[in-house]
């Protein structure tokens, strides 16, 4: 009775199934599709994919065990000659140690309309490539034959991969919109996947479960002495278990855009993601791999490439005696052992939240990647008494993750508790970092400290107060309009970070040439530079310059803006609308004081008025103050953002900010003779 | 007499010295560089050795003893040494050691020490290169690396040429090149930019060398020359040469060319009989060759697309017409190719043509070996030129832009190879014309209707905004004329005369605060759409001649009602400034008491300057921009 309810359900599907939806099959392209002008929902793309499937299941194989499988099809339309880059496609196959992903049953076909008769091209061998893209990644690039606008491609093939937690992360949305995609994942009870998604649309995701089998067949030999002839038997298991489904099915994607000033991209399409949690057989322990933020801790701390590498202290234990005693004071603690270990150690550019080479060696060749140099710093200062953490982070170019997942993170750094209860965040990779200045690749992303008792919690990396950039000019105007004078300006904190990272190593001539290209300057001269290699202060510079057309003469009447070539001439928010969010990376303060002498026989007959206005929420704001007292004309203007990362729904609120801003420090001073 | 005594002691300690250090060891020393080698230097070549050996036809020996200082972390790029290899190219020997300022040995890299991986360029499909390099993290500065290679080549129809001043910022302390031929091969070489060069040379039938020694760093100057006109360099070929296997010889372009033609192109042009007639349909209507061909050039634009694919021969080697015609797809050899079988089946000469592109370099007229990066097609058409470039869909039919413009280039005929030139834009072709209707009011308000027509290269560097989506074409305008705050793109209108080569772009504009109000004055600036925004730097001494690329002519003229309730007073003389460099004039018109009329003409002249003209050309285009930005005042 059950199986006939079963059987009934399954028809009923497969009608419902036809009636409702087109049949996407390999090789079923309609000649309504070839006719297909433009993409209706958007008339503007190039190409759109009109249907892509997506297989993911693990299957088990006597002999190769359980793999992970991945069939992909696509159907894509080729509307303009613009998107015939989506003609070209390719996957790339992870490989470690001796084994490696591999890819299968490639197959494609070009169909196209010529004289009103469908002509198909297949894709052969010669139009698939095979590279080797870098030591981890293999890569299958193929490029489909006899293109023509109008043209549909078709293509398939599968992956076949034994590596179980490596679900690549499936895209739900392209460059190009999507008409149809359906995506399904089906892995056998045993197996837990963790999923997170990222993106603004919505994820139509539904979950089930069937049940499954597999048949073992064993072979057991007997005999085989001298007084029986071998024999075997053959036994078969079979193994009932439950696989669980997920699917989704999405229609009418629209196509992603890329805006500039957005950050990490990768963070805004539209995609699912899934992680192997842990595992569990039956009659068997459950292996975890993560699954809430202690059991991440659990699997980091006791990896050999991270925990272990934490507790190891000899290999440093004598050199740090001469560097640092645990009898002086916290902060001199801190402070030595990070300088120690930023000066001797030297980044080699890899990101990683596992060592590579391990400490030890790292540290002998004083070179190593973050893991090594950070996981070395977080274990000097716990040997020294400090209470040191190390914090995971997501780095800028990585998704950000909300759900507990160790594959999110590529990246550590360390955060000391001290006494006070204040934290110092460090990361000794930077040359040029101070405790709490972290490089940009850190505070744009977002991190997770964990402690070794299995807590953790979620930290904002972002400078809590906005950097400054403090600018004096003194000057006076000439009768003809020339000004000289002298200007000098402070960078503290994260700006001047950025200009030790910058210029720190450049020559005294190229740091004062920047002046005269950015202000268009003519002359530059006495340019002098302060603090450049005094780690926790400022940098400051100075010089004496001479403008000639900063001021307009018309009818004998002076013109000018005075903030003169500090004005900001453009507004650099210029598109209409905005889909994400505005990145600053830190909040800033530019503060600018301008003292300017009015040439002899001139008086000012107008000056720009004081004013102020402010961002809604403490996100920002300006004010301009102006003085006029005997011949002198002084004008104080403070520029502030303070929060480093808005939503792009604050877009119109910046954009109209900084379009005053321009219009406030462009407004004019007007000086006529006496 | 004391004084030679005194070095003679030098040398004495010196070698007494050597005796207990190793030579290197005292060489490598930092401290021993001459400060003129490391002033605005980002690292220093301390000695480079190159020797060729070349053994046989097909067989060809390079080594090379490198030793350089890297002095910051922008020379790190000195340090990243790799050596390539291929089926036709074997690495023997691969060793770094990289020393610490004092020349103590800090690391060392032996042969499978090397990282190995395929050379992935980014841009082909395919690529059959490898390489093998170390990737060293520098642990302090200045830092030495010393590189020693030996690779062995089965091609010999490149050898590799002497470069010895390789870059901008790198001082040379010592750098020599010698060729060893022991075959009876003869070979030829050229040398080109000695002059100002202290240059030890030696040549003789079977040894040529080159020497070079302290030279100071050259740094970077806008509108320079090409590096490659400015730095020596030596190019050498032999008369027969193996390339992938393929046996080649000649001695001048005729010979280079006809092998080229014989051995690399000679029948890769068939087509299938189903190609050829529907060619013949496709121009049974046009009636002169030149329209025939460009009826083949937009069907092969729409037809097919640019992959690019590098292997072995193949990398030299077009392929065949007929898989062009069967895949829709080729690099730049194969759509030439493919568009000259064409061609050929309607009896239309035209030439495989080997080019330099993007950057103007001259294929070199009097040196026939291995050159160019980039292939066009070449016709000749009565007394004309025609030229094509197949690789773009998008570029009308004759016209090839800045891409391969004015240069030399190696047209390839079946009886040999001719050096021709491709066509140079002159100024006066290269029109930038900009007329506008501009409406200003009281309330500081602007809206403007502009027609932009672009002809020449100037159709070149304007014609793709028409390709971008409409929010994009928006904000190309708002780029363009960023310096007005708050404006507005209401309407964008492209027409694109591919026939005529002529690119119109109608454009609407809109401000809310164009004109400012100071008391009761209304500043204004007339010049809404064409202020220059560039800056030359200016150089305390400037080394290099000025060069101008290319030549352009832009006018505007722009009609401007003015808001009510202002009078117009006197308004600036016309302005003219006229240099060898070019033309510029800036003039007001009053038309009535309500409107005004700007009139704006630039014209530049390209050419090659002495370089103390350059101050000259930069005030020049700073008064331009001056003027081009002023402003009249309007009082109530």
């Amino acid at each position: 009775m059950k199986y006939l309810h079963n059987l009934l359900s399954a028809l009923l599907l497969v009608v419902t199934l036809n009636s409702f939806a087109q049949e996407y099959k390999f090789g079923k392209v309609s000649k309504e599709e070839l006719l297909e002008q433009s993409y209706a929902e958007d008339s503007l793309a190039h190409a759109a994919i009109l249907y892509e499937s997506r297989n993911v299941y693990i299957d088990y194989n006597q002999s190769q065990g359980f793999q992970l499988m991945t069939e992909v099809y696509k159907r894509v339309k080729l509307y303009k000659k613009n998107g015939f880059d989506y003609a070209t496609d390719e996957v790339f196959l992870y490989k470690k140690n001796s084994e490696n992903e591999k890819v299968v049953g490639l197959k494609g076909v070009t169909y196209s309309l010529i004289n009103g008769e469908v002509v198909k091209t297949k894709l052969k061998s010669e139009g698939i490539f095979k590279n080797e893209y870098s030591e981890f990644y293999d890569q299958v690039k193929f490029t489909m034959p006899s293109l023509q606008e109008g043209s549909v491609i078709e293509y398939k093939y599968k992956i076949i991969s034994p590596f179980l937690s490596n679900v690549d992360r499936i895209y739900l949305q392209y460059q190009i919109p999507i008409k149809k995609i359906n995506v399904e994942l089906q892995f056998p009870e045993y197996f837990r996947f963790k999923k997170f998604t990222s993106g603004y649309l919505p994820v139509n995701l539904k979950e089930s479960s069937k049940l499954d089998k597999v048949t073992i067949t064993s072979k057991t030999r007997t005999g085989g002495d001298l007084r029986e002839p071998v024999k075997s038997t053959t036994t078969r298991d079979v193994i009932d278990f439950k696989t669980i489904v997920n699917t989704i099915n999405s229609s009418n994607v629209p196509a992603f855009k890329i805006e500039p000033y957005s950050g990490n991209i990768k963070n805004y399409i539209s995609s699912i993601s899934y992680e192997l949690s842990h595992v569990d057989f039956p009659n068997r322990p459950i292996k975890y791999y993560s699954t809430t933020w202690g059991d991440v801790t659990k699997t980091i701390y006791s990896s050999t490439s991270f925990g272990d590498e934490l507790k190891k202290k000899n290999y440093y234990a004598e050199d740090l005696k001469t560097i640092v005693s645990r009898s002086e004071n916290e902060t001199t603690r801190l402070a030595k052992v990070y300088s120690y270990v930023k000066n001797r150690m030297n980044w080699n550019g890899k990101y990683s939240v596992r060592t590579n080479i391990g400490v030890k060696k790292a540290y002998k060749e004083k070179t190593g990647n973050v893991a090594e140099i950070n996981l070395m710093l977080a274990s000097m200062l716990s040997s020294v008494g400090l209470d040191a953490n190390p914090v995971l982070v997501s780095s800028s170019n990585k998704v950000v993750t909300l759900f507990p997942t160790l594959d999110g993170f590529n990246y550590v750094i360390v955060r000391v508790k001290l006494a006070d209860g204040s934290l110092a965040y460090l990361d000794a990779t930077d040359k040029y970092g101070l405790p709490n200045v972290l490089p940009d690749r850190v505070i744009r992303g977002s991190g997770r400290v964990i402690a070794k008792n299995g807590t953790s919690q979620s930290v904002n990396l972002r400078p809590k107060e906005p950097s400054v950039d403090r600018y004096i000019i003194q000057c006076q105007i000439d009768k003809e309009g020339v000004v000289n004078g002298k200007f000098n300006v402070r960078h503290m904190s994260y700006l001047a970070h950025d200009f030790r990272r910058m210029y720190g190593v450049k020559e005294n001539e190229i740091k004062a040439e920047r002046f005269k290209t950015k202000y268009e300057i003519d002359e530059i001269e006495e340019y002098a530079v302060k603090g450049v290699n005094e780690y926790g202060k400022g940098v400051s510079e100075s010089f004496n310059f001479i403008s000639f057309d900063q001021i307009e003469l018309i009818d004998n009447e002076m013109y000018f803006s005075p903030l003169l070539f500090l004005r900001d001439k453009e507004n650099v928010f210029k598109s209409n609308e905005r889909e994400y969010p505005i990145d600053f990376a830190y909040g800033f303060t530019n503060k600018y004081m301008v003292n300017i002498k009015v040439p002899e026989g001139y008086e000012v007959a107008e000056y720009p008025k004081s004013g102020a206005f402010k961002l809604p929420d403490n996100m920002g704001g300006f004010s301009f103050r102006s003085i006029l007292t005997n011949g002198m004309i002084q004008i104080m203007v403070n520029e502030t953002i303070n929060t480093p990362f808005l939503p792009s729904t604050s877009y119109p609120v910046i954009k109209q900010f900084y379009a005053q801003l321009v219009e406030k420090e462009n407004e004019q001073v007007v000086l006529k003779k006496i | 007499m004391k004084n030679s005594s005194l070095k003679l002691l030098v040398v004495f300690i010196l070698l007494a010295f050597s005796k207990v250090f190793s030579q290197e060891t005292i060489n490598l020393q930092v401290a021993n560089i001459d400060s003129t080698l490391t002033r605005g230097a980002n690292a220093v070549v301390r000695s480079k050795e190159m020797v060729i050996e070349i053994n046989s036809i097909n067989s060809m020996t390079i080594k090379t003893k490198r030793i350089v200082t890297v002095l910051n972390k922008f020379g790190d790029g000195y340090a990243n040494s790799y050596e390539y290899y291929s089926p036709s190219t074997k690495i023997k020997k691969l060793e770094a050691i990289i020393y610490d300022a004092t020349g103590k040995e800090i690391k060392k890299y032996k042969k499978k020490d090397f990282k190995d991986r395929s050379y992935y360029d980014g841009i082909s499909l395919m690529n059959d290169d490898r390489i093998k390099y170390i990737e060293h993290t520098a642990i302090s500065y200045p830092y030495t690396l010393a590189w020693e290679s030996e690779v062995e080549h089965s091609s010999t129809a490149f050898i590799h040429s002497w470069n010895p001043i390789l870059a901008y910022k790198l001082g040379v302390q010592k750098s020599s090149y010698k060729i060893l031929n022991a075959t009876s091969i003869p070979i030829r070489v050229k040398e080109s930019n000695f002059d100002n060069y202290a240059i030890i040379q030696n040549k003789t039938d079977h040894e040529v060398s080159f020497q070079i020694a302290n030279v100071p760093p050259r740094q970077p100057e806008v509108l320079s020359p090409s590096y490659q006109e400015m730095t020596p360099r030596v190019k050498v070929a032999l008369n027969d040469f193996s390339l992938e296997g393929v046996r080649g010889s000649g001695n001048d372009w005729k010979s280079f060319g006809k092998w080229q033609y014989d051995k690399l192109l000679s029948g890769r042009n068939e087509l299938s009989q189903e190609t050829i007639t529907a060619v013949n349909t496709l121009v049974a209507n046009a009636e002169t060759d030149k329209e025939k061909a460009k009826l083949i050039y937009e069907y092969v634009q729409d037809k097919t697309r640019y992959i690019s694919l590098q292997l072995g021969i193949g990398g030299w080697m077009p392929f065949l017409a007929t898989d062009v015609d069967r895949l829709g797809y080729g690099d730049c050899k194969a759509l030439t190719n493919y568009t000259k079988a064409l061609l050929d089946s309607q009896n239309i000469t035209s030439y495989y043509t080997i080019v330099y592109a993007k950057e103007r370099r001259d294929i070199d007229a009097e040196f026939a070996s291995m050159q160019g990066n980039h292939v066009i097609l070449n016709i000749p058409y009565e007394d004309e030129e025609i030229w094509l470039e197949c690789t773009n869909q998008t570029t009308p039919f004759n016209f090839i832009g800045d891409f391969t413009d004015d240069r030399n280039v190696l047209v390839v005929k079946p009886e040999g190879g001719v050096i021709k030139r491709t066509k140079k834009y002159e100024a006066e072709e290269n029109i930038l014309n900009t007329v506008a209707t501009i409406n200003l009011k009281a309330d500081n308000s602007m809206t403007a209707t502009l027609k932009r027509t672009s002809q020449g290269l100037q159709y070149d560097w304007n014609y793709n905004v028409q390709y971008e989506e409409p929010k994009d074409q928006k904000l190309h305008y708002k780029k363009k004329w960023g310096y007005v705050n708050n404006l507005e793109v209401n309407a964008v209108k492209p027409t694109d005369d591919k026939d005529t080569v002529m690119f119109t772009e109608d454009v609407e504009v809109s401000c809310t605060s164009y004109t400012k109000k100071v008391g009761n004055r209304l500043l204004l600036m007339p010049n809404v759409f064409s202020c220059d925004q560039s800056t030359l730097p200016k150089y305390k001494d400037r080394r290099n001649s000025l060069v101008i690329s290319r030549g352009y002519v832009n006018t505007d003229q722009y009609i401007i009602d003015l808001p009510k309730g202002y009078a117009l007073g006197n308004l600036p003389e016309k302005k003219t400034i006229e240099t060898e460099f070019g033309k510029y004039t800036y003039e007001l018109e009053k038309v009535s008491e309500s409107q005004i009329k700007f009139k704006r003409f630039l014209k530049i002249i390209d050419g090659v300057f002495p370089k103390e003209k350059y101050e000259e050309y930069r005030k020049f285009r700073a008064q331009i921009k001056k003027i081009d930005k002023s402003r009249i005042a309007l009082k109530q």
